[in-house]
């Protein structure tokens, strides 16, 4: 038994520290900018940057005085007071009523405006506005200010997707392709591989790299002949030609090359004296596989796992080709385009549905990546 | 809803006992009908090596027969084809690929592409995998990670227009990016449209994408470097730099080469990325783009979508053979 | 708004007059035959906003009938109904956005025709209805002429945006011509302020919006018997008339002094953003040239009508073209031919359909027989007696020219255009395009 060495704080290690933390910043800062994004007002988004909305900023905006029905008459003048300011946490700092020069007043001081009527405005957005003569005006005077806005975030983007027409059922469906394209797949590929890793057979090679090449076939050249041919399969047999089957076996077909081609390879690296002395002591291929090969290579079939889960998990022209539209049928990513609306620019919805997609997926990844363990071939070499 | 579910756990259920059924089925069958005794014991045994590799992969080669290998025939065919596919057309369609200036700059920009990020990827997946291995918060920096991959193309564009953004030199950036130059004192740029280097710029989103799938992949093979072997080198003095590049790489370079063909397969149908950014305007355009253009715009022209399709499976060829004398190298390795 | 009356148009005026005399008047409510037990079904681009009030529309059909209806909308909808009529599973109704798209569908006999009483009830009942009729009628397989597309929710585009507030702040008049329009530019520009906002981006779309300047432009600068020429290319699309008004639309967008952002902003700005610089505080600009629907991109506290208005997109005094407008719409097509489709269509010929839509937001609609009062705000109800009294109308070009121009050359030469590249080449690259699709 090797003791190991106190993990004591080295140069070394702490190389090792910073390094890793740099690259991670790196790489989760642009993630950081969608996620602050997403807890913000709708327009606010294409006003300004995302750090902005972690400090207070300054900001220019506008309001409106009440109209002249809402003048009430006190002590022989008549007054309209109010608040220019929506509910919210703004302090004015100065206001105008001409755009071009927003600092001539500051909050609290009083504006005479050209029918000497008074106006004035306080921090909170309160006003008041006085007149000897009647008001007659129909809409409200635009007023521009300049405020202090504290940083303010809200769930609103999220309540509005969470809530949104069938979005349940859109998990439901997407699970209900997901599962099986995920697991069948990897059933297929781990035979294949193994078969193409330990077992002699006429052109071996020349297969495998076939499956290699098919790697490479777009996706979009597959849609029209295959969706043609489930067409075609469905007036014979008088079924559903768009139907879960028919994605599950699609996606189990476009996943196999690469599972193929990631097991295969993982499988061929196990030590050769293994599967050699199971051979010597008689197992045949089928039972090495099950018994010995299959358990050794599960950090191979976790990671494929992933991928397939995240692909299938993620996938929108797929789902849109052979599955429908329908309440019970339409997957996630498709209902959150959907939300986007015909000209598709509710960047909030896109926000904030990027991460509420994105938990399951992460989830999968935290479940499964502890398969990645150390020592399963060093303990069976034993 | 729950019915639903149901449904699906039904699937899986058959699914695997289907398979199940099949595999465990048909190699008893096999052992059944070639027995291990009697008198045809040594022929049978011969058989049953030659007939068994096929039962294990019958169900992989059918269904990528149908899904792969019928589409890529099919889009052959189409090469051939008028815009509706009704229309024999010969080789007009590959003439005019040759001429079209478009075609050829995708082809040189893909290029570009094909040398970067595989590069890149693959190294930066590399360090994470072996830096995060030891740390205590390993695990969480992995999975930091690993989220671009699982947050999908329409999230990452999103993110990245978010960083790339621009607008006029005298209004407020929203962009990350503009908003860290302007702070250096530089004037902020329309990245994405900068002539040469906006390609780099979106070679940036697809490394930041695939550096996770480069990584998990290292993981798994990291474990299965003995703990053993590293240990021995390390009582005998050697620092963790030379064990990462004399025996970490050397042990995990079948799976090194495994990932980079991957990703490079990977970058030669990434279309995504083009389509949601610039849709190739500005000079960058891609080959998988240009299929999609053609394939699906305006009603789409088949016999044009088929060539570049043809042009992007062409690009692999190479790759095919470079893994067949990897092939032959592991073979006689072991 | 003034539209005025070009004696050149004597003869489509004449039509107009007399169907405008002899509309019969519809009896209020649709009545259909009972179809129950069967359905139809469409796909179409309406998400959200749009697809609740299409569904309104399909609701009333489907009580009066028993039929029932599924829509489907889709924001991917060109890419899927191109695959599913290619591969055998198309919907009944395709709700068309641009006509181009629905003419390569027709070429490889993806659609069933509907028929010429059809084509001759929407002559009748449209304003100027032949151009309609002209616009829904594509080559089929075998190269024969058949009416396929009927117009349902069209849209104004000859509109310039802009907040009258600030116009007022400015001491700034709505201009009634061309020139004046462009005096107003430069007294901005003198005042300190810039005058336009114009935003290409749109994804994957990215140039659409720099195609309907031109075309506007177009129909201001050339008579649309030109027009007319380009969109078909027996007026080549490097012709010096085209080149002319592509550099007359560089002299809003390359000219940085009047644009938000500087040349460089207007291709990589998206067409939903760059609106909001009418409303911000120092306004980014005054005035936003765009089609009637894009109120829906502006921010939530904006009252079209008060604090937002439009104004027609002048035409040059000197020229004597009179007042042309242009605009576009979606048309639906029939992909499956049965009973209840036909039945479908016919309750779209109702004013009754129409008046459920406008009765909301985001919808216009040339059929004659319509009651004006129906429509949902003043703004609307502008829009569309624009439409109503059009006589030089004519659709968006890039929706009428084939795919792979319209939806492809067009917009990104556009984009090319405004990154520097001279008109003269632009045109030439899209027409070596087109010679190309021959």
């Amino acid at each position: 038994m090797t003791l190991r060495k106190p993990q004591h704080l080295t140069l070394g290690r702490l190389f090792n520290h910073l390094a890793l933390l740099v690259l991670v910043l790196l790489w989760i800062l642009p993630t950081i900018g969608l996620l602050v994004s997403s807890f913000r007002d709708k327009d606010q988004l294409t006003y300004s940057g995302w750090w902005t909305a972690l400090s207070t900023s300054e900001q220019n905006a506008w309001g409106r005085t009440g109209k002249a029905e809402d003048q009430i008459e006190k002590s022989g003048n008549y007054v309209i007071s109010g608040t220019i300011l929506e509910p919210g946490e703004k302090t004015i700092l100065t206001f105008n009523t001409n755009f071009r020069n927003l600092s001539a007043y500051k909050s609290g001081e009083t504006m005479i405006f050209k029918d000497d009527s008074h106006f004035t405005l306080q921090a909170d957005g309160k006003y008041e506005w006085v007149s000897q003569k009647h008001f007659t005006h129909k809409r409200g005077k635009r007023i521009f200010y300049v405020a202090n806005v504290p940083p303010s975030f809200s769930l609103d983007n999220y309540r509005e997707v969470l809530a949104s027409e069938n979005v349940g059922q859109s998990f439901v469906n997407t699970f209900t392709v997901t599962i099986p394209a995920t697991i069948i797949p990897i059933m297929i590929a781990a035979f294949a591989a193994y078969a193409f890793a330990w077992m002699e057979f006429p052109g071996r090679q020349f297969l495998f790299v076939c499956v290699v090449g098919l790697l490479v076939v777009p996706l979009q050249m597959s849609l029209i002949p295959l969706l043609t041919m489930y067409n075609k399969i469905g007036t014979f047999f008088g079924t559903e030609a768009k139907s879960y089957l028919g994605i599950w076996l699609a996606h189990t077909g476009f996943g196999l090359p690469l599972a193929i081609y990631l097991l295969r390879n993982y499988m061929g690296s196990l030590p050769r004296d293994i599967i050699e002395s199971a051979r010597i002591d008689g197992a045949s291929h089928f039972q090495i596989f099950t018994r010995l090969v299959l358990p050794l290579s599960i950090p191979a079939l976790a990671s494929f796992c992933i991928f397939q889960f995240l692909w299938v998990w993620n996938d929108l022209l797929v789902a849109l080709v052979f599955l429908g539209k329908q309440d019970n049928q339409i997957v996630l990513t498709s209902k959150l385009r959907e939300l986007l609306g015909s000209r598709g620019d509710n960047w909030e919805i896109l926000t904030s549905s990027a991460f509420i997609s994105i938990v399951v997926p992460l989830l999968v990844f935290f479940a499964l990546q502890r398969y990645f363990v150390r020592g399963l071939v060093t303990g069976s070499v034993k | 809803m729950l019915e639903q579910l149901l449904n699906a756990l039904l699937a899986v259920f058959l699914g695997v006992g289907a398979c199940t059924l099949y595999y465990v089925g048909s190699n008893f069958i096999l052992d059944q009908v070639f027995a291990d005794s009697g008198e045809n014991a040594v022929r049978n045994s011969r058989q049953r090596a030659a007939i068994r590799p096929w039962l294990f992969l019958a169900p992989a080669l059918l269904i990528l027969s149908i899904y792969l290998v019928y589409p890529v025939l099919e889009t052959l065919r189409l090469s051939f084809y008028n815009f509706g596919g009704f229309e024999f057309v010969g080789l007009k369609n590959y003439i005019w690929a040759t001429k079209n200036p478009e075609f050829l700059q995708a082809i040189g920009n893909n290029f570009m592409w094909l040398i970067v990020v595989p590069t890149l990827s693959v190294a930066f997946g590399l360090a994470v995998a072996v830096l995060a291995d030891k740390l205590w918060w390993g695990t969480i920096a992995k999975s930091l990670i690993f989220m671009p991959m699982a947050i999908s193309f329409v999230g990452a564009s999103v993110i990245w227009k978010f960083v790339y953004d621009y607008r006029g030199p005298d209004t407020d950036q929203i962009g990350s990016l503009n908003a860290f130059v302007m702070m250096f004192g530089f004037e902020p740029q329309a990245w994405i449209t900068l002539p040469f280097w906006n390609n780099y710029f979106l070679m940036v989103i697809l490394v930041w994408i695939q550096t996770g799938f480069a990584m998990v992949i290292f993981s798994a093979a990291l474990r299965g470097i003995p703990e053993a072997t590293l240990e021995a080198a390390r009582i005998d003095g050697a620092s963790e730099i030379q064990i990462f590049f004399k025996i970490m790489i050397p042990q995990i370079m079948g799976t090194i080469m495994v990932v980079w063909t991957t990703i490079t397969i990977i970058v030669l149908k990434v279309f995504d990325i083009v389509l949601a950014m610039t849709n190739g305007q500005w000079n960058t355009d891609v080959l998988a783009n240009l299929m999609f253009d053609w394939m699906f715009r305006g009603g789409g022209d088949s016999g044009r979508g088929s060539i570049v399709a043809l042009m992007i499976m062409m690009a692999v060829i190479p790759i095919m053979f470079w893994n067949i004398h990897n092939f032959r190298k592991e073979e006689e390795a072991r | 708004m003034k539209y005025f009356m070009n004696a050149m148009k004597g003869a489509l005026l004449a039509v107009v007059a007399t169907a405008l005399i002899s509309v019969p008047a519809m009896a209020g409510e649709y009545k259909g035959p009972s179809l129950s037990g069967q359905t139809v079904t469409i796909s179409g681009p309406w998400l959200t906003a749009d697809e609740e009030s299409f569904e309104a529309v399909i609701a009333y059909f489907e009580k009066a009938t028993g039929a029932k209806v599924e829509y489907a909308g889709s924001d991917s909808f060109e890419q899927q109904i191109v695959i599913d009529i290619k591969a055998g599973s198309p919907p009944n109704l395709a709700a068309f956005p641009q006509p181009g798209l629905a003419a390569n569908m027709a070429a490889i006999g993806g659609l069933v025709p509907l028929g010429s009483s059809t084509a001759n009830w929407v002559k009748s009942n449209y304003a100027a209805g032949q151009s309609w009729v002209d616009l829904g009628t594509y080559p089929s397989k075998s190269g024969k002429k058949e009416f396929y597309g009927f117009f349902f929710n069209v849209n104004v585009k000859s509109l310039v945006w802009y907040s009258p507030e600030n116009f007022e702040a400015g001491g700034y008049s709505v201009p009634n011509t061309m020139e004046e329009l462009i005096a107003l530019s430069d007294q901005i520009v003198k005042d300190g302020g810039t005058p336009w906002c114009i935003g290409l981006g749109s994804g994957d779309a990215t140039g659409w919006p720099a195609t309907d300047w031109v075309e506007d432009l177009m129909l201001r600068t050339q008579p649309p018997s030109v027009y007319d020429g380009w969109v078909t290319n027996d007026v080549k699309f490097n012709d010096p008339r085209v080149v002319a008004a592509i550099e007359t639309f560089g002299k809003f967008a390359k000219n940085s002094k009047y644009v938000d952002g500087g040349m460089a902003a207007v291709g990589s700005t998206d067409f939903r953003d760059s609106p909001k610089g009418l409303f911000t505080v120092p306004p980014r600009c005054y005035m936003h040239r765009q089609a009637s629907f894009i109120p829906a991109f502006f921010p939530k506290r904006v009252k079209v009508g008060e604090d937002a208005d439009f104004f027609y997109f002048p035409s040059y005094s000197t020229k004597k073209l009179g007042n042309p407008v242009l605009g576009g719409g979606t048309l639906l097509a029939m992909a499956k031919d049965s009973k209840a489709t036909r039945e479908f269509i016919k309750y779209l010929q109702h004013p009754k359909s129409h008046e459920i839509w406008m009765a909301r937001a985001g919808f216009l609609t040339p059929h004659k027989g319509v009651d004006l009062s129906k429509y949902s705000s003043g703004t609307l109800r502008k829009q569309g007696e624009i439409l109503q009294n059009a006589t030089t109308f004519r659709f968006d070009g890039s929706d009428l020219m084939p795919g792979a121009i319209g939806a492809g050359a067009f917009w990104s030469q556009m984009v090319y255009y405004v990154s520097g590249a001279s008109a003269k080449k632009v045109a030439d690259n899209v027409q070596s395009t087109w010679d190309s699709i021959k």
